[in-house]
């Protein structure tokens, strides 16, 4: 077909513009990509790795430490030994929950002052995170709670949060539930940990 | 020739100069912006790679026979370290650093801390690289067995593990 030399000249036109739009678009996709791959970044495998053994390793010393000689466990007459925070002390304090004179009245590490296995509980908790995931900066939250044999609502027995605590919306890494059998039921304990 | 045509030619001229050099200084953006972006995943690449191996480390480090809880022939306990290993664990690490040590640990330093009920810190080992630039550190969370005290159970400290490796 011969065109009039004008309608040749816009043809033309119109394709160097239809391959200018499709750089564009080739460009704005390769910006897209780039983004998309900074956006879509997970979490090292590291970051990962720490936050998970962390949490139960930090979880599983925290039930496993005794209380030592100097907190005075003794002499409140308990009997021979001294308490395991995640045994002992757990099972005394939701014994004697909501009873002012507990058989365990040990003082306290931040206070120094005897207190109820409970308040015991939560300060020692609080200080032995402190010292460890505390002093890394790191954000946590413990959790203990009493699930009675008679099925009522849970009772919180402990809540620490540090750094606004963890909520689900965070990328978060947890202990896995530590449940230790009572004469009162079973008291669930749980930390997690987002950085 | 036509001088209005000259001048339509003088101008699509410098409208294509014009359009090839905002392109050109395009093109080097995106090839500098390519390279710093190559700089940063190289970087990054190295950190992954120093974080991967202090992970390795601090597993190491964990389930070392020469350190762990153990009890006879039962299961060994996680995440425990025994202090009367501890005490003496230092100087068999030291005297074995470059033959045997440094194999498994390449360039670290492995240090536990005690933090109740009294605080007290055991260096394990240590080996530094020359001219290092960067420290991964890692810290795990361990309870420190001690047997000898006075109650007639094993008493359970708390304390931690900190390993740092050198890139």
């Amino acid at each position: 077909m011969i065109l009039p030399r004008n309608s040749k000249k816009s043809q033309r036109r119109g394709q160097m513009e239809a391959i200018g739009l499709v750089i564009i678009v080739i460009l704005i996709t390769l910006g897209m990509l780039f983004l998309a791959t900074f956006a879509l970044k997970s979490d090292s495998q590291k970051k990962i790795f720490t936050r998970k053994g962390l949490s139960y390793s930090a979880m599983s010393a925290v039930m496993k430490t005794t209380v030592s000689a100097d907190a005075e466990c003794f002499a409140q007459g308990f009997g021979s030994g001294t308490p395991k925070l995640g045994a002992d002390i757990i099972e005394n304090c939701v014994k004697y929950l909501g009873v002012n004179d507990p058989i365990y009245q040990c003082r306290g590490p931040i206070s120094e002052q005897p207190l109820h296995s409970c308040d015991f509980f939560r300060e020692m908790t609080e200080y032995l995170l402190n010292q460890t995931l505390g002093s890394w900066n790191k954000r946590y939250e413990f959790r203990s709670q009493l699930i009675s044999l008679g099925g009522e609502t849970p009772i919180e027995l402990v809540e620490i949060k540090v750094g606004g605590g963890c909520p689900p919306v965070k990328d978060r890494d947890s202990s896995g539930l530590f449940p230790i059998n009572t004469e009162a039921g079973l008291v669930e304990n749980v930390l997690f940990l987002c950085d | 020739m036509a001088p209005n045509m000259g001048r339509k030619g003088q101008m699509q001229m410098t409208e294509t100069i014009a359009i090839l050099f905002i392109f050109f200084i395009l093109l080097l953006f995106g090839i500098i912006f390519y390279f710093r972006y190559q700089q940063s995943a190289f970087q990054e690449k190295q950190e992954e790679l120093l974080g991967v191996r202090a992970m390795e480390t601090t597993l190491k480090a964990l389930f070392m026979p020469e350190l762990i809880c153990s009890r006879g022939e039962a299961e060994p306990e996680d995440n425990c370290f025994d202090t009367l290993k501890l005490d003496s664990a230092a100087a068999v690490l030291e005297d074995n650093k470059d033959d045997y040590y440094f194999e498994i640990f390449s360039y670290a330093k492995i240090t536990v801390h005690q933090v109740y009920p009294e605080e007290k810190e055991w260096l394990l080992y240590e080996k530094t690289k020359p001219g290092s630039t960067r420290k991964e550190p890692t810290f795990f969370v361990v309870t420190l067995r001690d047997e000898l005290s006075d109650s007639t159970q094993a008493q359970y400290g708390f304390g931690y593990v900190s390993v740092e490796v050198y890139s």
